[in-house]
C-alpha cells in the first residue's frame, strides 16, 4: 500500500483541477492523476456558462444564462447540480483567478468577439478581452499579423459589422516587428512580448532597434486613425499579459485587448496557470504523465467499492489507493470517452455510455447539425456518480464531472467551462464529504 | 447573353478536359462546360490508381494493352501528376494458384513488364505486408492525381485559346430533332465566378458541334437531344487512410471481387472498391457496409489496416455501357471499354456525338479518338499532339534543389510543393511574402492557395483539388477558415463565408464515414473548435433579427 | 506503435512488478519496417494517425518559445513524417535544435510518439546529411560520448579540472570545438563511484528476494560519487542487495545528438548486462532520471535487442522504487533532518516518466527539511545541448524562467534529480544543488551525518 489518498482525482483539465481544489479545500488528502496535458489549451479561456438552450434554433444568445438553466433537459447536468450549484462553482472560480478575468459583477452574459469574426456570448473572461467587448460602442480596431494565419482581422472586422455590432469595426493586417520566421510560434510572439525584446526594425533607409512592445504599437499607429480600442490577437504575452497590455495602451493612446484563439490558446495556457497554482496552494498532489488503465475493485467500504486505480507505466501497474475517486478525463476530444467501429466506451471503469448500436446514428447530415456524438458520455445520478446500464450506480464511491459527461453538447450550448466547474465543484465537495463521514 | 464556337464541350472531367485540350490545339475553338467544378463528376472520385493493364490482363487484354500505352505516355507528359509506385498483385496462402500463372501470363501477352517477388521479396519492398503472402507479381502500376491533371489540360487548353467554365450547367441544348446546334446554360450560383455570367443567368452557346463528354450523366443529355443513351452507373466507395502504410499499389491478385486494392496517394492510402449497380449517378445510398468490408478484407493483406485511422469515405460513379444487346446482369461482367457514339450514325441526329465507358487511365487515347472524329465532320486537317507536348507543370523535371531554402520554407514543405506545382513550383512559391503554410497536414502554402483561387475564384472546394489544402488528418478543421481567409478583400465578407460554409460542409460530408477512434476524436475536436470557440454554428451574422446588444454585459469601464 | 493497442491490462494480480511480455511490445502483427533500404529504422508513418492536431506539443516545447529557426515539435514529428514518402530522404536541418526534453511527449493528448520521431529523423539526418567532417558534427560526437572523456578526465582528476577550469582551454574549445566557454566545465571525483565500490568490497547485504542492480550513468560514476553512495547505503539499510554491474552510457546525450549507432552499441551492452540480472530477481534502479527514461522508454522505442522490454518493465527510478516497495511516507515521518529549504525543479525526464511530484511530497513530510517546487518549466541545458557554443543562449533562455523562480523562494540551495540540469541551475543561480537521495540518506540511514 505504498501510495495512499483520501480523494484520487483522474483527469487534469478545468474538472479536475476544480474537484481536487474542492475537495482538498475540505481538509482531505487529493491527488491528482493526469496521463497528458488536458484540452484546456486548446480552448479559449473564456468560461461559458450557457450561451443558447439545446434545440433553440435561430434564437438565443441568451442575456441571463442562469435563467435558462432550469429549462434545461432533466438529464443536463446542470440539472443534477442546479442552478446553485453553478453560482457556487462560479464563486470558486472567481477566488481562484481574481481580477484575472471579468464578468462577476454581473449575471449578464457578455459577447466576446472570436477569432473566426462572429461574437460568442459567454460568462467570464479574461481581463485581457475585457475591453473587446461587442455591447461596448466604442470604435475598435483590429489588428491581425501576417503570419498569425488562424486571424484575418479585416475579414472579422468586416463580419463583426454585418453583425450589426453598435460600434465601427475596421482591420488591419501588419507585419510583426522583427525577424521572426513565417512559422514562428505565437508562444514566440508572446515570450518575445513578455521579455520586451529588443528587435530590428527597417526604417526609411536605416535599420534600428527597438523594444518590441514598442515596435508593435509604432507598426500600429498609421492604421489607427482615432480607433479608442485595439484588438490583438491572444498573444499578449503568456506570463506578463497586464504589464505588455499596459504599455501598448500607454503607446497607442486607446483601450487594448485579445481576441480570444482556437488551439494553441494563450489565454488557456493561463488558465491552466492559475488553476494548477490554486491545487498547489490547496495541497492537492500532482502525479502526471502517465496513463490510468484500470482499477481494483474490494475499497475499504465495500467489495463494490474501487480500491485503487491502476496506472500503467512501461508494462508495469502502479496501484494508487483511495477513498473516494472522481473520473474527469474528458469527452471524446479529451480521450475520456473512446470510440471503435462497434461502438463508444468509458476506457478506464468501463462506465456505460449510452450510444446507438449504429454508429451512422452518431451524426448529423449537417456539419452544425445536432449530433448525438456530442452528447456522448457517462449518465449520472443525483450525486453526479455513474449509472450502469439498468440505471444502477457503477461504483459507490465513483463520481464524474466535466466533459466525460453526457447529456449536454458544449459546444453548441457554449457551457465546456460551465459544467466543468459546476459538476468539478459539486463532486470533488461531495467525494471529500463521504470521506469526512467515514 | 449569346455566344458562339466551334465546338462545345459538355463535361469538366478527364476526358471532356482531354478533348478541350486536344482540339484546342489543333487550333480548334473550343468551349467546355462543366456544371460543378473540374472534375466534379466520376474523375474526382476515383482512387487514383494509374493503372498498368495488370488488372485486366486476364479479362480484357485490349484494355489491358492500352493501359499500358497510355501509362508510359503519362509518365512522359505529366510527370508532376504522376507517381511512379510500382504495384504488386500478392497472392497470399490459399490463393489460386492457376490464376497467379493466367495473370503473369496475361501481363506478358500485353507486354505490360511483369517480374514475380517471392514472399520475402514482396515484404521487404511493403514491409506491412501480411506474412501470409506467398508470392507476388510486380508491375509498373502507379498513382495519377485525376484533380490536377484536369486543370493541367484545362490550363493547356486555355492556352490554345479555349474557354473553359465551371459552374455552368447546361439546361436544354439547342437545335431540332435533326441537328443539334449548341446548349443553354445557367451560370450557377456557386461560387467561383470568372469573368463570364453572373450567378442564375443564362447564356446560349452556339456551336458547330457538341461533345457529350458526361460520363454517367450522358443519359441526361441525351434526353434533352431526345436520344437513348444506356449508360448503367455503377457506384464504388473509396476509403481513405490518414497515412501511407504502402508506397506501393497493392493489388490481391484473384479473380475480380469487392475490396482488392489498397493505392498509395499522395499522403493517404486509398482502399478501393464495390461494384453496385445505381439507379441515378447523384442520388445513391453511401453504405456503412462499403466502408467495413474495406477495411476488413484488406486487412487481410495489409494488417495494419485493421487499426489505422480513416480520414473519410466517398463513392464514385463509373459511367458503364456497354451496347443494349449484350445485356449483363452483373455490373462486374460489364466491359470498361469506351464507345464513342455518334449519333448521325446511331440517331440520324447532327452536330452531336457521346463517349461513355472507357477509364481514366486512358482518357487521353478517347480524347484522341474523339477528336480525330469531331475534326473529321468540321474538315480540319490538323493532327493529335497530346502525347508528345507535356502538360502545364511538366515540362522540365524540375529537381528539387537545396536552393529551395530560398523560399523560407521546410524541406519537406518544399518538397511536397514541388512536387504538386511541378516546374511551375519557382514562380508560385515566390510570388507571396511572407509565405506561411496555411494548410499543415499538406503542407500547403499561402502562395499555392492563392496561385489556386487566382485560377478558380471564390470555390474553395476547387483550389482544395488543386493543392490538396483540407484533406489531411483534420479534414479541414485547422484550416478550413484560413483559406477562405485568403478570398478577403479581392472578395468580399460573405462570399468568404459563403465560400468557407461550402467547403466545411462538402469536408463534412465525407467524414461522417470515418467517425469513430481518432477521427471521432478529431470530429470532436474540429466541432468544438469552429462551434464553441468561434460560435460558427450560431454565427449572429446569419440571424434574420439583430442582437439586442444592449441587453448583454458591456464591461466595467475605467478598470 | 498506435495507441490503438491498449495497454495490456495485468490480470488480477497486484502485483506492481507485472511484466509485459516481450510479444506486446512488438506486436507480431507489425514488425519493425525500413524507411530507408540501408537502415534499421522504424516507419513511423502510422504515428502520425494519432495526431488531430491540437498544438499542445508545440506551446510546450521550450526551444520553440525562444529559437526563431525551431519550428516546434507538430511539424518536426507528426507532420514531417506524414509527409514523407518511401524515397524521400531530406530531414529538415531544424531537427538539430531540439533538445531532446521529451516535454512533447508529456504533453500530447493523443499519444503521439513524438520523441521516438525526433531521435529517428535527428539520426536520419545525421546519418545522410551531415558532414562527417564537419566540426559540429566532431563536437557532437565528443559531447555524445562524454563517458569516454570522463574516463580518461577521471584517470587524473586533479590535472583534467585544472585543465578544464584553465580559461585558454576554455577558449581553444570554443573556438575550435564550439563547446561554449560560458560554463565552468564539471569537476571529476577524485575517486570514481566504481572505485569507491571496489573498495569497499562490493555488497554489504546479501538477499534473496529484495535485490536491486543499479544503474549509475557516467555522471554520478565520474563526478558526483555522492549520489551513488547514498543510494546504496539508503537502499541496503532497507535491506536490498545491492549489485553494480559493468555498463555503459544510457544513451541518452547520443539520442539527442543523432548517434544511433553509438547508442546502438552502448544499449547492447547495457540490455546484456541488466537482462541476466531481471531474471534472477533484480530490479533495475537509477539515480539519474534521464538513465532511467532512457531505458524504459528510447530503448523499446528505438532498439529490438531479446531482453529490452523486461530491461523497460524492470527498470525505477531510486525513490520511486522504495516508495512502491516500502512504507516510505511513515519512515520519513519518524526522521528529521537538518537540511533546510531546497527550491526543486522536476527534470524534464522525471516529468515524462510521472515522477515531477515525487520529491517534493517525500520531504514534505520530513522534519528539518523542506522543498518548494519552481514550476514546470524547462532548465535548458538538455544534456549536452545547453554545452553547444550555438545553443548555449537559447539554453540559457529557455532556463531563465526556472531561474526567476529559484529566487522568489525562500532557499538557497537547490534540488534536482537530474545532473545536467544541476549544472544549469547551478550556473544560472550559484546554488549549491543536491540529490533527493542524499536528503533522505542523510534523514534514514545511522551514522551518515
Amino acid at each position: 500500500m505504498a501510495i495512499e489518498d483520501d480523494v484520487t482525482v483522474v483527469g487534469g483539465g478545468i474538472a479536475g483541477m476544480t474537484a481536487a481544489l474542492a475537495a482538498a479545500r475540505e481538509g482531505v488528502d487529493v491527488r491528482l492523476l493526469s496521463h497528458k496535458d488536458s484540452t484546456l489549451k486548446s480552448a479559449s479561456g473564456l468560461v461559458d456558462v450557457l450561451g443558447y438552450l439545446p434545440e433553440s434554433d435561430g434564437e438565443g444568445p441568451l442575456s441571463d444564462p442562469f435563467e435558462a438553466i432550469p429549462q434545461l433537459p432533466d438529464a443536463h447536468p446542470y440539472r443534477t447540480v442546479g442552478v446553485e450549484g453553478v453560482r457556487e462553482a462560479l464563486a470558486v472560480f472567481d477566488g481562484v483567478v481574481g481580477d484575472r478575468y471579468r464578468g462577476d459583477h454581473t449575471d449578464r452574459n457578455a459577447l466576446v468577439p472570436t477569432h473566426g469574426g462572429a461574437v460568442k456570448p459567454t460568462a467570464r473572461y479574461p481581463a485581457s478581452a475585457a475591453a473587446g467587448l461587442a455591447s461596448d460602442d466604442r470604435s475598435a480596431l483590429l489588428v491581425g499579423f501576417e503570419t498569425v494565419t488562424d486571424f484575418d482581422a479585416p475579414l472579422a472586422a468586416d463580419h463583426l459589422e454585418s453583425a450589426g455590432v453598435p460600434f465601427a469595426a475596421r482591420g488591419a493586417t501588419i507585419s510583426f516587428p522583427g525577424d521572426f520566421r513565417v512559422d514562428a510560434k505565437i508562444t514566440r510572439f508572446a515570450d518575445a512580448l513578455d521579455a520586451d525584446e529588443r528587435v530590428a526594425v527597417q526604417g526609411d533607409g536605416y535599420t534600428t532597434e527597438l523594444p518590441v512592445r514598442e515596435a508593435l504599437a509604432e507598426a500600429v499607429k498609421p492604421h489607427l486613425r482615432g480607433a479608442e480600442r485595439v484588438g490583438f490577437p491572444a498573444l499578449l504575452g503568456q506570463h506578463r499579459p497586464d504589464e505588455v497590455r499596459e504599455s501598448l495602451e500607454a503607446e497607442l493612446g486607446a483601450a487594448v485587448f485579445e481576441v480570444p484563439m482556437g488551439p494553441p490558446s494563450i489565454p488557456g495556457m493561463r488558465l491552466e496557470g492559475a488553476l494548477t497554482g490554486a491545487c498547489r496552494e490547496a495541497g492537492v498532489r500532482f502525479t502526471t504523465g502517465n496513463p490510468v488503465v484500470d482499477y481494483e475493485e474490494g475499497g475499504r467500504a465495500g467489495s463494490e467499492d474501487i480500491a485503487a486505480v491502476r496506472v500503467e507505466r512501461n508494462g508495469a501497474a502502479i496501484p494508487f489507493h483511495a477513498d473516494q475517486f472522481v473520473l474527469a478525463t474528458g469527452g471524446l476530444v479529451g480521450k475520456g470517452i473512446d470510440s471503435d467501429r462497434e461502438g463508444v466506451a468509458e476506457p478506464i471503469f468501463d462506465c456505460h455510455v449510452p450510444h446507438s448500436g449504429d454508429r451512422y446514428d452518431w451524426f448529423a447530415d449537417a456539419a452544425f447539425g445536432d449530433h448525438p456524438f456530442a452528447r456522448f458520455g457517462v449518465e449520472t445520478d443525483d450525486d453526479l456518480r455513474p449509472l450502469d446500464r439498468r440505471g444502477d450506480v457503477e461504483f459507490p464511491n465513483l463520481r464524474a464531472a466535466g466533459a466525460v459527461l453526457g447529456g449536454h453538447d458544449f459546444a453548441a450550448e457554449k457551457s465546456g467551462a460551465g459544467v466543468s466547474l459546476a459538476t468539478g465543484v459539486a463532486a470533488g465537495r461531495s467525494a471529500a464529504k463521504e470521506v469526512s463521514d467515514s | 447573353m449569346t455566344a458562339t464556337t466551334d465546338v462545345l464541350v459538355v463535361g469538366g472531367g478527364s476526358t471532356g478536359t482531354g478533348i478541350a485540350r486536344d482540339l484546342a490545339m489543333r487550333g480548334v475553338d473550343v468551349t467546355l462546360v462543366e456544371k460543378g467544378n473540374l472534375t466534379h463528376g466520376t474523375t474526382g472520385r476515383m482512387h487514383g490508381l494509374l493503372h498498368s493493364g495488370g488488372r485486366y490482363a486476364v479479362s480484357d487484354q485490349a484494355s489491358a494493352e492500352e493501359c499500358i500505352e497510355e501509362n508510359r505516355v503519362l509518365r512522359d507528359i505529366a510527370g508532376h501528376c504522376v507517381e511512379e509506385t510500382g504495384g504488386q498483385f500478392v497472392q497470399l496462402e490459399g490463393d489460386p494458384d492457376e490464376y497467379f500463372e493466367e495473370k503473369l501470363e496475361g501481363c506478358r501477352e500485353c507486354g505490360i513488364p511483369a517480374e514475380v517477388l517471392s514472399a520475402e521479396e514482396a515484404r521487404e519492398e511493403e514491409p506491412y505486408l501480411t506474412k501470409d503472402v506467398k508470392r507476388a507479381i510486380r508491375v509498373p502500376d502507379g498513382a495519377v492525381d485525376p484533380f490536377r491533371l484536369c486543370v493541367a489540360n484545362a490550363v493547356s487548353a486555355e492556352n490554345h485559346g479555349a474557354r473553359v467554365e465551371t459552374h455552368a450547367e447546361v439546361i436544354d441544348l439547342l437545335g431540332d430533332d435533326e441537328r443539334i446546334t449548341g446548349a443553354e446554360i445557367r451560370h450557377e450560383t456557386g461560387p467561383g465566378k470568372r469573368s463570364h455570367g453572373k450567378s442564375g443567368e443564362t447564356e446560349e452557346i452556339r456551336a458547330e458541334y457538341v461533345v457529350n463528354a458526361t460520363g454517367a450523366w450522358a443519359g441526361r443529355i441525351g434526353e434533352m437531344a431526345g436520344v437513348d443513351i444506356e449508360v448503367r452507373p455503377s457506384k464504388g466507395v473509396m476509403v481513405v487512410m490518414n497515412c501511407r502504410q504502402v508506397d506501393t499499389v497493392i493489388n490481391r491478385c484473384r479473380p475480380k471481387g469487392d475490396a482488392d486494392i489498397v493505392v498509395p496517394h499522395e499522403t493517404t492510402a486509398i482502399l478501393g472498391t464495390t461494384d453496385e449497380e445505381v439507379e441515378d449517378p447523384e442520388d445513391y445510398p453511401e453504405e456503412r457496409w462499403e466502408v467495413d468490408l474495406m477495411i476488413d478484407e484488406l486487412k487481410r493483406l495489409v494488417p495494419i489496416l485493421g487499426e489505422a485511422r480513416t480520414v473519410r469515405s466517398f463513392w464514385g460513379v463509373r459511367p458503364l455501357y456497354e451496347p443494349p444487346e449484350v445485356g449483363s446482369s452483373d455490373p462486374t461482367d460489364i466491359t470498361r471499354d469506351y464507345f464513342l457514339l455518334d449519333h448521325e450514325e446511331r440517331d440520324d441526329l447532327h452536330g452531336l456525338t457521346s463517349i461513355v465507358g472507357g477509364k481514366f487511365t486512358t482518357y487521353r487515347m478517347m480524347a484522341e479518338e474523339i477528336s480525330d472524329h469531331v475534326c473529321d465532320q468540321l474538315g480540319v486537317s490538323a493532327t493529335c499532339r497530346t502525347a508528345e507536348v507535356p502538360l502545364p507543370g511538366s515540362e522540365d523535371e524540375s529537381v528539387l534543389d537545396a536552393g529551395m531554402d530560398r523560399f523560407g520554407l521546410r524541406s519537406p514543405v518544399a518538397r511536397r510543393s514541388t512536387q504538386r506545382l511541378g516546374s511551375r513550383a519557382d514562380e508560385v512559391l515566390s510570388s507571396v511574402e511572407p509565405n506561411p503554410v496555411l494548410c499543415d497536414c499538406e503542407a500547403v502554402t499561402r502562395a499555392e492557395v492563392r496561385d489556386a483561387i487566382d485560377q478558380s475564384g471564390t470555390d474553395l472546394n476547387a483550389v482544395r483539388i488543386r493543392t490538396r489544402a483540407s484533406m489531411g488528418n483534420c479534414q479541414g478543421g485547422f484550416c478550413c477558415h484560413r483559406m477562405a481567409s485568403e478570398l478577403h478583400p479581392e472578395f468580399d465578407e460573405p462570399q468568404a463565408y459563403a465560400a468557407l460554409d461550402d467547403l466545411f460542409e462538402e469536408r463534412w460530408k465525407g467524414e461522417r464515414h470515418a467517425l469513430w477512434g481518432e477521427q471521432l476524436s478529431q470530429a470532436g475536436l474540429n466541432y468544438a473548435l469552429h462551434s464553441a470557440t468561434m460560435n460558427r454554428d450560431r454565427d449572429p451574422a446569419d440571424r434574420e433579427e439583430a442582437i439586442a446588444f444592449g441587453e448583454f454585459d458591456g464591461g466595467q469601464r475605467g478598470d | 506503435m498506435s495507441d490503438a493497442e491498449q495497454p495490456t491490462n495485468p490480470n488480477d494480480s497486484n502485483d506492481v512488478n507485472e511484466v509485459r511480455h516481450e510479444e506486446t511490445v512488438s506486436d507480431d502483427e507489425f514488425e519493425p519496417v525500413q524507411v530507408f533500404p540501408e537502415s534499421e529504422d522504424m516507419d513511423l508513418r502510422p504515428g502520425s494517425d494519432d495526431c488531430y492536431k491540437c498544438s499542445t506539443c508545440d506551446t510546450n516545447c521550450p526551444v520553440a518559445e525562444v529559437d526563431d529557426d525551431f519550428p516546434g515539435p507538430k511539424f518536426q514529428g507528426p507532420e514531417q513524417w506524414r509527409l514523407k514518402r518511401k524515397e524521400d530522404t531530406d530531414i529538415d536541418d531544424s531537427v538539430m535544435s531540439c533538445s531532446n526534453c521529451m516535454r512533447c511527449d508529456s504533453s500530447c493528448p493523443s499519444d503521439v510518439p513524438l520523441s521516438q520521431m525526433h531521435n529517428t529523423a535527428r539520426g536520419e539526418y545525421v546519418e545522410n546529411q551531415m558532414d562527417k567532417l564537419s566540426r559540429e558534427y566532431v563536437r557532437n560526437r565528443i559531447l555524445a560520448n562524454y563517458r569516454t572523456m570522463a574516463e580518461l578526465g577521471s584517470k587524473v582528476p586533479r590535472l583534467t579540472n585544472f585543465l578544464m577550469g584553465n580559461s585558454l582551454v576554455q577558449a581553444v574549445n570554443e573556438k575550435v570545438l564550439g563547446i561554449t566557454s560560458e560554463r565552468e566545465f564539471p569537476e571529476f571525483a577524485e575517486e570514481t563511484f566504481r572505485e569507491w565500490w571496489e573498495k569497499r568490497g562490493g555488497p554489504q547485504v546479501r538477499s534473496e528476494d529484495k535485490r536491486v542492480a543499479y544503474f549509475h550513468g557516467c555522471y554520478s560514476n565520474y563526478n558526483t560519487p555522492a549520489v551513488g553512495k547514498a543510494m546504496v547505503r539508503l537502499f541496503e539499510s532497507f535491506g536490498y542487495e545491492v549489485v553494480v554491474p559493468k555498463q555503459r552510457c544510457s544513451g541518452t546525450p547520443m539520442f539527442a545528438n543523432g548517434m544511433l549507432d553509438d547508442a546502438k552499441r552502448a544499449a547492447g551492452i547495457n540490455v546484456e548486462n541488466f537482462s541476466g540480472l531481471v531474471e534472477e530477481g533484480y530490479d533495475i534502479i537509477a539515480s539519474c532520471t534521464s538513465c532511467s527514461m532512457s531505458l524504459r522508454q528510447e530503448y523499446p522505442e528505438l532498439f529490438s535487442y531479446d531482453g529490452t522490454a523486461s530491461v523497460a518493465a524492470h527498470t525505477y527510478e531510486a525513490l520511486e522504487y522504495l516508495r512502491l516497495h516500502e512504507d516510505l511516507e511513515a519512515e520519513l515521518a519518524d526522521a528529521e533532518v537538518d537540511a533546510g529549504e531546497f527550491a526543486y525543479h522536476a527534470p524534464c525526464h522525471a516529468r515524462n516518466q510521472g515522477l515531477a511530484g515525487q520529491a517534493v511530497e517525500l520531504i514534505d513530510g520530513l522534519d528539518g527539511a523542506n522543498a518548494e517546487d519552481v514550476g514546470d518549466s524547462c532548465s535548458g541545458i538538455s544534456g549536452t545541448y545547453g554545452w553547444k557554443d550555438e545553443k548555449y543562449e537559447t539554453s540559457m533562455k529557455i532556463g531563465a524562467e526556472m531561474f526567476e523562480h529559484m529566487e522568489e523562494t525562500d532557499a538557497e540551495a537547490g534540488m534536482t534529480e537530474c545532473p545536467t540540469c544541476a549544472m544549469q541551475m547551478e550556473h544560472g543561480t550559484g546554488y549549491e544543488i543536491r540529490h533527493p537521495l542524499e536528503v533522505l540518506e542523510e534523514a534514514l540511514v545511522e551514522g551518515s551525518h
